[in-house]
Formats: C-alpha cells, structure tokens, sequence
C-alpha cells in the first residue's frame, strides 16, 4: 500500500502544471484561444489515455487534477475517455442528455460526441458544424441538439466509471485553484492594518477550503487505484471520490469569493470562473446518493 | 500509488486475526476509568504477553521492533474484531511512549517503556491548566529548582485517568519569567508523591475520565526531566504529533463500522425513505471512506519519509467532526428514545455525549483551522 505519488508521477505532475501554467492560465479562461486544442494536441495532452501509452489510472488523476486546475476544456475528458475505450482518435465534445435534446460542451471542431446515456457511457458522430453560444462556465462552448437517433454503447462498464473519475480529478483540481486564489489573497489584501488572513475569521474559511480539497484529493488517489487494482469496490470508491469532489469544488468556489469580498463578486476577478466551472461539473456523470448507498 | 498489500502483511492481517478471533475478552469494558481500571490492565497484560503491545516500539524495551504499516493492520483488525479500547493504557501507549522513545535517556527508557507495554504503569498527561487549554504556551505551573530537585507548583486540568494514573507526563515552566513556549520542561512525574492532589470531574455523560490536579510543593528530581532542562516545547510537540497522526488509525475502523449500522438501522427502521436522511448517509459513507484514504496516505508518506506529512491536522479535524456527524445521526435515527438516557450508559446518547470532547481534546477544532491555514496555506500567525 502506497497512497503517495513517486518520482516519475511527481515529475510528470510539476511538467503538466508548468505547461498550463505557460500556455493556458486560469484567467485567460473566459477567452480561450482559438489554437489552444491543437496545442494541446500536439503536446500529446489529448492522447494521453490512449491504451498504447500504458498510463494508469493514478498517474492519470494526477494530471487531469492539474489540468482541472487551470480550468482546462471540458472535451479533454470525453476525448481521454474515447481514447481508451473506443479507441477512436480525434476531439470528442461532452454529451449531457437532458429531456428532449442533447447539451454538447465544448464541440468547436469536434466530430463526435461522449456522454453518458442511462447507466452506459455512448458516443454518436456530430453532423456539420454545431452553432455554439457561451455557457454558464465561460471557458465551455455550448450547443443544443436534438436527442441522436443512433448511438453506439460503450461496452465495457468501466468507460463510464472512467469518465467520472477523470471528471472528479477536474473537480479536484478546481478545488485546488480556489483554495490557492483565495490563501494568496488572503496573504496580500490589507484590511485593518493587517494582512486579511490574519483574522480567523477568514483564516478559518481558507482552512476549512484546504481541508474539503485535501479529503477530496485522498479519495480521489485511492479510488484510482481500486480502479487499477480491478477491486470490487472501485465504483464505490469513485462514486466517493466524486461526491466529494464535486462538493469541495463548489464550496471552495464559494468561499473563494466570499475571502475576495466586494472584488469578488465581479466579473473583472477570477473567482467566480471556479465556481461556475464546479457547477458545469457537478452535472457529469454525478455521484448520485442511491449508487453511494448501494451495498 | 497503490492499495494492495505485500504476501508478507496479508500473512501478518492473518495472524492478527485469528489471535483477536481468540482472545478478545467476552465482557465489556466497564465505561467509568474508576471501575475499568483493573479490566485495561489485564487486557493489556494479554496484550503484551501474546506480542501485540508496542508492535513498532523497539525491540530494546519489550516491543517488537516491527513496521508501521504492521501497527496500522493490527490496529485495523483490533477495530474489526471489536475489541475494548485500551482505556487507561491510552495516554502511556499513544503520547508517552513514544515521546520517551524519541526524547528520553537511556536510564528512563528502561525503566518506563516495559512498564507502559505491560499495562502495569498507568500514565496522564498534564499539558492543559485551567488558564491555559488550548494555549499550551500560557502554562502557569512552575518548577523552581532546588539542589537535584524541582518544587512544583500549580494546576493541571482535563487530565484524563489522572485518578487511576500512577506517572504523569507534566510540562511546566522551570525557568522563572519565561515567556510563552520558552523555558518550559517536559518531566516524568510520580502521581503518588507527597504535595499532589487529584480531584475527578464527573462529564456530562456522567462518566468521570478525567480529573484536576493540585501540586503544593511537590518534589520530583532533577533526573525525571526529559529532553533536557527549558526543552519542554520541543518535547510536547513531539508528544502531540503522535496525537495527530497515526493515533486515530483505529478511530477510522471505528467510524467504518459506525456508517454501516447506520445504514442498516435507516433501512430496517424506513427512515432512508427521507431524502435528506439518504443523502447525509451517502454523503458519511464517501466521508468515512475519503478518512482512510488520508489514513493510508499518512501512512505511505511515514514510509517515505521518516515523518507524517503537513496534512496530520487536516485528519484530526475531519475524524473528529465526521464522528459527531455519526453519532448526532445515531440519536436522530433514535427518535425520542433518546429521552430515556440514564447517566453513564452504554448507548447511542452517551456516545452522542461524550463526542463533544472530539473538538476540544487535543488542541480544539479552532486551534486545528489555525494550525492547517498557518502551516498548510502560510497564511500569518494570528497569535
């Protein structure tokens, strides 16, 4: 048993993080730029689950917790997952099927579409270009279709235990960049004479934000590693590793911007790109409370 | 990263298993220290005669010299098979072993480690004072030296088994004006010396487990001081990092046990109809899951490193709020039983009572949120 990561996981981890850090900062993304998929393209970032790369599932959370943190596309997921399991190259956007239609996240140039269809995970060609408006979550494009007439299962259980886990990562990683924005300004806003983290009040909040993300984190780490291990309890364990990410990530969203005060609830700051992101989020593959309580 | 387990450790849960299969003791541990005392002593003595105590203690003074992840998988399966609680044996197994392991001489190694291990010496602690609590640095109790003596002093308070204690791991001030965490030493005192006097509180469970202490010039001499004259922070902080690392392993067992008769008692009872009450079960079950994962991955960075990470306090913190979530759903799932409560029982309501000690013993809830945004976070110091 060994929950920590180790030299080569580490040095992946700090390699994943510089390059977001340099070609996709967390406040540019409101306005993505229009080349950043091929980037992350032809930086491998998109093939990276292939099953030629023999990357596992640990080393992946890893990695997309640090995509996750710099808001990174949201096709990144569906386009992972794809790779894996269907073995198919090339962007796939994010199917949410609601009632009568389909949200596609993130579909600019893509030409397929993943999702989770009942209790399977599916994919469907996408037709044409699709028309895309903004979504609540700035840094994903969103278009409406009408419900596919032919989709085509995922056969293997675990593609969609897959999606869920990466997209728990993501959740993680957002819980991570809200705690961080929230202890640095903390650290430099002046209130009183002293610096804003001084007082427990608000010293507390950050504290109970770097709790909810370090318990999320844990989880996150052993669920991977059921996954990899084949354990019985694996879809448990992610379905955890989920709820509770989900829910660090909305709340730290929050408090994110209850520690920025009046600055925060505006739209010029970055908080609220975290936390509109957590609730783009929660809507994936959720962790629902009957699959938490089954036996 | 991963979760399996070595031949070697599968072989060792194995053994632990059967002998816990085989001599876990049939009665209960009586509930108040007065009259458990006898009960923890002899179960620890079992304990030790079979191997079981000080499983990573060296070998040296009576333990077995074996690893850490062997002291997690024992402890795991001692929850597993129900097990009593080693009570009275708690503070000299978990705080003042090894603090004396790590800081003591040669000479007071030998003669208290084997004691401990035995259960045949029964240690306190004697770190908060009535003005002081959480602020460990604003201890009053002094110790003024005189030839190879130090006279104490002062008051302790909330010092657990300190009625049923025979030694006390006591810090106080023996450097006169010192301010704050200096001039502070960490001394082995003998509970029974002349000068010292114990007066037992009754909790609100109605339970007495811990005590106030008087000393009136108590003699202890100069060779019971551990880590060196005025070293007594550095002493104490060694002592409460065992507190908050690896000394909740079992609490965690606990916990896993406690979510699932939870769950099954909602089922059995129909409230899991109740939305809310399905979703709060759901949502201790990936709780109590994500305390063994921060367990696990506690125990892997001992490996590693030598030492629990950063993240020791974030593990107090959430196991001990986790744990008044579950016992404040046990009384709820109660309904209005819980009026029938009597003093000092055994049910759901006492648990329910004495977990209000969870975010105070220890260092309270607050001063763990201080201690994870000074040390995790760097933000600065509010005291």
């Amino acid at each position: 048993m060994d929950l920590t990561p180790n030299d080569e996981q580490i040095a992946l981890q700090t390699a994943t993080a510089d390059w977001c850090s340099d070609h996709m900062p967390l406040v540019g993304a409101r306005s993505r730029s229009a080349g950043l998929w091929q980037q992350l393209d032809t930086m491998g970032w998109t093939g990276m689950t292939a099953p030629e790369m023999g990357l596992d599932h640990a080393t992946e959370t890893l990695l997309f917790a640090e995509l996750g943190r710099f808001l990174a596309p949201v096709a990144l997921l569906s386009t992972a997952v794809a790779a894996r399991w269907t073995g198919a190259a090339g962007k796939a956007a994010l199917a949410l099927p609601a009632q009568e239609h389909v949200r596609i996240l993130d579909g600019v140039e893509a030409s397929r579409a993943l999702g989770a269809f009942g209790d399977g995970l599916a994919c469907f060609p996408l037709a044409g270009q699709l028309s895309s408006t903004s979504s609540l979550d700035q840094s994903t494009p969103l278009a409406r279709i009408v419900c596919p007439a032919e989709i085509e299962p995922v056969d293997d259980p675990r593609a969609l235990l897959h999606l869920q886990l990466l997209t728990a990562a993501y959740a993680v990683g957002c819980a991570d960049a809200a705690r961080d924005m929230a202890a640095d300004y903390a650290k430099l806003r002046q209130q009183f004479d002293r610096p804003i983290g001084w007082f427990q009040a608000l010293k507390h909040l950050c504290s109970d934000m770097a709790v909810r993300a370090a318990v999320a984190r844990s989880q996150l780490y052993y669920a991977a590693c059921a996954l990899d291990a084949d354990d019985i309890d694996a879809a448990f364990h992610i379905a955890a590793a989920k709820r509770l990410a989900d829910q660090a990530a909305l709340d730290n969203g929050r408090a994110n911007i209850q520690v920025h005060g009046g600055i925060g609830m505006t739209d010029e700051a970055h908080p609220h790109l975290c936390l509109k992101r957590a609730h783009l989020l929660q809507f994936i593959v959720p962790a629902e409370t009957a699959a938490l309580l089954a036996a | 990263m991963d979760i399996g387990s070595s031949p070697e450790e599968m072989r060792f849960r194995e053994e632990c298993r059967e002998w816990l299969h085989a001599n876990v003791p049939a009665e209960k541990r009586p509930l108040d220290a007065a009259d458990a005392i006898d009960f923890d002593k002899a179960w620890q003595r079992r304990l030790f005669d079979a191997g079981w105590a000080g499983i990573n203690w060296p070998t040296d003074y009576g333990g077995r010299g074996l690893s850490i992840v062997q002291q997690v998988i024992w402890l795991e399966e001692y929850a597993k098979a129900h097990a009593p609680w080693i009570g009275a044996n708690f503070v000299g197994i978990n705080h003042g072993g090894p603090t004396l392991i790590l800081n003591a001489s040669e000479e007071q190694k030998a003669y208290h480690l084997p004691r401990i291990l035995k259960g045949e010496a029964i240690w306190c602690q004697g770190f908060s004072e009535p003005g002081a609590g959480s602020d460990l640095a604003g201890i009053k109790t002094r110790g003024r030296i005189e030839g190879d003596e130090l006279v104490v002093n002062g008051s302790k308070i909330w010092t657990s088994f300190a009625h049923v204690a025979d030694w006390q791991e006591l810090v106080l001030r023996t450097e006169e004006g010192s301010l704050r965490h200096k001039g502070l030493s960490w001394v082995i005192c003998d509970i029974h010396a002349p000068g010292i006097t114990v007066r037992p509180i009754r909790k609100m469970s109605g339970l007495t487990e811990f005590a106030e202490v008087f000393y009136d010039d108590v003699r202890i001499p100069l060779a019971n001081v551990v880590g060196g004259l005025g070293n007594g922070w550095k002493v104490a902080m060694s002592t409460l990092s065992f507190e908050r690392g690896t000394g909740f392993i079992a609490d965690q067992v606990k916990q896993s046990q406690e979510i699932e008769e939870l769950i099954a008692k909602a089922r059995a009872n129909g409230m899991i109809k109740d939305d809310r009450i399905a979703d709060q079960l759901a949502q201790m079950r990936a709780e109590v899951a994500a305390v063994r994962a921060m367990t696990y991955r506690n125990i892997s960075e001992v490996v590693r490193t030598g030492q629990p990470g950063p993240e020791a306090s974030v593990i107090r913190l959430f196991t001990s709020e986790l744990g008044q979530r579950l016992e404040r759903m046990a009384v709820l799932l109660m309904g209005e039983d819980i009026i029938d409560f009597a003093y000092g029982s055994d049910d759901a309501v006492g648990d329910y009572l004495r977990g209000f000690a969870a975010t105070i013993a220890g260092g309270t809830a607050q001063i763990q949120r201080d201690i994870i945004g000074e040390r995790l976070l760097g933000l600065p110091k509010s005291r």
